[in-house]
């Protein structure tokens, strides 16, 4: 059954908008927070400041090119990714003292957890893809990056002086090609 | 058909790079094949994920640097003095009070104070340059009547821009038209763009031109502790 969507979807939808005001919100109510976990767990405000941006683009990724409706509060979802994302720095650095506040995270419905654990997945599934396209020859690369740039592809194929409908072929072969290679490191 | 031709087929159909009658088969064919199915949903997240990677959000990143200032710009922290330092500091702060009030340089706070930051226009790799290329050209080699002339112009077309609005305002000041500066940064300061508190200190700063310093406090006060002209604005305040 499809869940229904939260009222704070209009938070993401800011995010697309680039509306400045409720972004502002955004910080106004969560940056503080986020500011003091990091620090209080043997970060910086630099750290956090990292962190907290880190979250909202993945959050807004998700968002603009998968869609993500919004099932549970953005606040304590915002939070979640962001101690999450901490907590697996320090885990790189292997910095073993954590504060984790569990107590507080009780309080998060499970809605919450789900959302933010497929959004790091997501995260890392887009650094998979992103070294597979590494490894493609240079025509596919930039045939694949412009094409991604969000213009529309009659422009694109202007800009790479080819015509239209060569570009549309050779971009399905680079594609082909990208998900062989994502299928063989599976 | 081989799983790797489904895959460049699959391609070919979202790409667009089939006629009629393919488009037709490839979409019968879809109804009854499960592989088929799953490389297409395959096809389709993996595109979407490398244009997480790949699109440019550059206007979005932008938008976040800002705030990343206001946010998460450090106060500089209280140091704890050791007890024989106290002394010595005692004796340094009396000194340093004794010069503000002798204050020689006090008729001069505007200069001392005035926003003098350097328009930075974002590079988006572009050959040629835009009027706002220029128009920041010209406000950072400090021609504020060219630049005024140039941003006036850019301002009208694109107001609800608050780098051009703050930039022109500051021209403006700088070119001491004082009363229309304040007109284009109230407007600033009463939204929410980054440039707001940067507003409020600049409005300060032109009544402080004028020597009206009751106003000028005024703006000061508005400028809340954490973001980013806050000291400046404390240390002045002090001074006045």
């Amino acid at each position: 059954m499809a869940k229904t969507v939260h009222q704070d979807q209009r938070y993401l939808v800011a995010l697309l908008n680039n509306d400045a005001g409720l972004i502002n919100e955004i910080y106004k109510k969560s940056a503080g927070k986020v500011k003091s976990f990091v620090i209080f767990n043997n970060g910086t405000a630099n750290d956090a400041e990292d962190i907290f941006q880190e979250a909202l683009v993945d959050i807004y990724n998700q968002a603009k090119y998968k869609d993500l409706q919004l099932t549970c509060p953005f606040e304590p979802f915002l939070l979640l990714v962001c101690k999450r994302k901490w907590l697996n720095t320090l885990k790189k650095k292997s910095v073993l003292q954590v504060t984790n506040s569990e107590d507080d995270l009780l309080l998060i419905g499970e809605d919450t957890f789900e959302q933010a654990e497929q959004l790091a997945d997501q995260a890392a599934q887009s650094e998979i893809f992103l070294k597979a396209f590494e490894k493609l020859g240079e025509r596919c690369k930039e045939i694949i990056k412009w094409s991604m740039q969000g213009d529309a592809q009659e422009k694109v194929a202007e800009a790479l002086g080819v015509t239209y409908g060569y570009l549309r072929k050779k971009k399905s072969e680079c594609m082909a090609s990208l998900i062989k290679l994502v299928q063989v490191n599976k | 058909m081989m799983t790797e031709d489904k895959i460049l087929w699959v391609a070919r159909y979202v790409e667009g790079d089939m006629d009629e009658a393919e488009i037709a088969e490839f979409e019968t064919q879809l109804k009854s094949d499960d592989e088929l199915q799953q490389n297409l949903k395959d096809y389709n997240h993996i595109h979407q994920s490398l244009k997480m990677k790949l699109a440019n959000n550059d206007e979005f990143k932008d938008t976040l640097k800002g705030f990343n200032k206001q946010y998460f710009g450090e106060e500089p922290k209280v140091i704890s003095f050791k007890p024989a330092l106290k002394w010595l500091s005692g004796i340094a702060a009396i000194l340093v009070i004794g010069l503000f009030i002798w204050a020689p340089w006090n008729a001069n706070l505007y200069d001392t104070y005035a926003d003098d930051s350097q328009m930075l226009v974002t590079e988006r790799g572009a050959a040629t340059l835009t009027d706002l290329d220029k128009a920041a050209a010209l406000y950072n080699e400090k021609n504020y009547e060219s630049a005024k002339t140039a941003l006036g112009k850019l301002y009208i077309k694109q107001s609800s821009n608050t780098m051009i609005a703050y930039y022109y305002g500051l021209s403006l000041i700088k070119t001491n038209a004082l009363d229309e500066a304040r007109k284009v940064l109230i407007v600033i300061y009463e939204g929410e763009s980054v440039f707001k508190y940067e507003a409020a200190y600049s409005i300060a700063l032109s009544y402080l031109k004028e020597d009206k310093k009751a106003d000028a406090k005024t703006w000061l006060q508005k400028i809340p502790a954490g973001t980013t002209k806050y000291e400046l604005a404390k240390e002045l305040l002090g001074k006045m």
